[in-house]
């Protein structure tokens, strides 16, 4: 780039003289939308629910001085609850909340086969690999000891279904896997991380109808039903290098305040609860 | 309110870097996060282009989760080529305008982003590496890249290929 070419130029005050005729549809007035937004959950007495090992805004809050502010960020911090709990009504504007470590954004249909794009198919074969196979970053077997060992959360158990056929650590400990390869419910695999991270560990494209509040150990948690994309993100945000994948039958994420779980096997809804309540 | 004096080139990045008619979404939702995390923005920054950032940022996320090639088809507000009687200049330089704005679209996504921040949204290729958060050295790569493929649209000899209107 030293010497910069007369074509180089020329290219440049071409594209900028494009960049002028360039057809960009109006925008819509997002003024009263995003007030809406910020003012909605302000109301005083409604019950708030934050998610567990969430309280990014307290320190900084200190610090400031302007009220607007402070009413900004408190009630943004409820925002996602009133996402899931008005899923058609807020599917429009909201696609996105995030939940104890893992975003989810909304699938423009209940079923993930029709959001794939024809060109991204994987084989038939592998269009929906097992849930033990799902590979994430570093994945590495042990035996549960010595993931205690490697990692800085607490691993949990399920005593429902007792000591999991695998143990895989990943991503130099960020994730622990437990994986059960056969039991009454077919295969079960349990994601374990950190839960009092401001991190993002895995992206889940759902479709919200799919998506239902319920409750274990007295903590918030989110049942999702029906088979969805999920991709894991790294500590930097981005993706692995593994395509996305479909999970099989139903999911619940929960937390703990310390550690974040998402458990994913073919069972209903009471059934991920029992389990999840005998996680110790 | 910041929300209506930044819409508008937060919704052009947003619509440019290939959010398409998904832009207002995006754009609505860079706000509220931007609200979010007001305690993180350094009085005396200037907004916009902490805005842009969570704009670029978003827009990725969107172009990923729906796993389609970030690339819209960006097309130029005049029309092709409507106007036969006009000036054989004129109708050489918009034919050359469509035929560099297809060449943009086939660009590699990476290249076309940096292009789009460059020459598109005027940013710097500091302000280029920040939205794509990239390093500098490859905002310079790419954008070298990019221009170089579309080198041939952009030399006047490569006009043999237009016939008279």
């Amino acid at each position: 780039m030293a010497d910069r070419a007369p074509w180089l130029a020329a290219a440049e005050s071409e594209l900028r003289a494009v960049a002028r005729e360039l057809e960009v549809p109006p925008p819509r007035d997002l003024t009263a939308v995003v007030r809406q937004r910020l003012e909605e959950h302000a109301a005083p007495g409604r019950p708030r629910w934050r998610a567990p090992g969430r309280p990014r805004w307290r320190a900084p809050v200190r610090r400031l001085r302007r009220r607007a502010v402070l009413t900004a960020l408190a009630v943004l911090a409820a925002l996602a609850v009133v996402v899931i709990a008005t899923p058609q009504g807020r599917a429009a504007i909201s696609r996105v909340f995030r939940f104890d470590g893992v975003e989810l954004r909304q699938s423009q249909s209940p079923g993930p086969g029709q959001t794939q794009s024809p060109g991204q198919t994987q084989s038939p074969g592998q269009s929906r690999p097992a849930t033990g196979s799902a590979s994430l970053p570093g994945e590495q077997r042990m035996s549960l000891a010595q993931a205690r060992r490697q990692v800085s959360f607490p691993i949990l158990v399920p005593a429902v279904l007792g000591q999991p056929g695998q143990v895989l650590v990943s991503d130099g400990g960020r994730v622990v896997s437990l994986v059960y390869l056969r039991t009454r419910y077919g295969q079960v695999r349990i994601d374990e991380f950190a839960g009092q991270v401001d991190q993002i560990y895995f992206e889940k494209i759902v479709y919200l109808g799919n998506v239902t509040k319920v409750t274990v150990n007295g903590r918030k948690a989110l049942w999702i039903k029906g088979p969805h994309e999920l991709v894991y993100l790294r500590a930097d945000g981005t993706t692995a290098e593994a395509p996305p994948r479909l999970t099989t039958g139903n999911t619940l994420l929960w937390g703990t305040g310390r550690a974040a779980l998402r458990l994913e096997g073919e069972f209903g809804e009471k059934t991920a609860l029992a389990i999840a309540r005998s996680a110790h | 309110m910041l929300v209506a004096r930044y819409t508008l080139p937060a919704h052009r990045a947003a619509f440019l870097l290939g959010a398409g008619e998904e832009a207002d979404d995006v754009v609505q939702e860079a706000f509220v996060k931007a609200f979010r995390h007001l305690s993180r923005f350094r009085a005396g920054e200037p907004f916009g282009p902490w805005l842009l950032r969570i704009v670029a940022n978003e827009t990725r996320n969107l172009t990923r989760s729906r796993r389609r090639r970030a690339a819209l088809t960006l097309r130029l507000a005049a029309p092709d080529i409507t106007a036969p009687d006009g000036p054989v200049d004129e109708v050489l330089a918009v034919e050359r305008r469509a035929g560099l704005m297809a060449a943009v679209n086939a660009l590699p996504d990476r290249e076309r982003q940096v292009l789009v921040c460059r020459y598109f949204l005027d940013l710097s290729e500091a302000e280029t590496a920040q939205a794509l958060a990239c390093p500098l050295g490859s905002v310079k790569s790419r954008a070298w890249r990019g221009l170089n493929r579309l080198r041939g649209l952009l030399l006047p000899d490569e006009q043999t290929r237009i016939s008279s209107g």
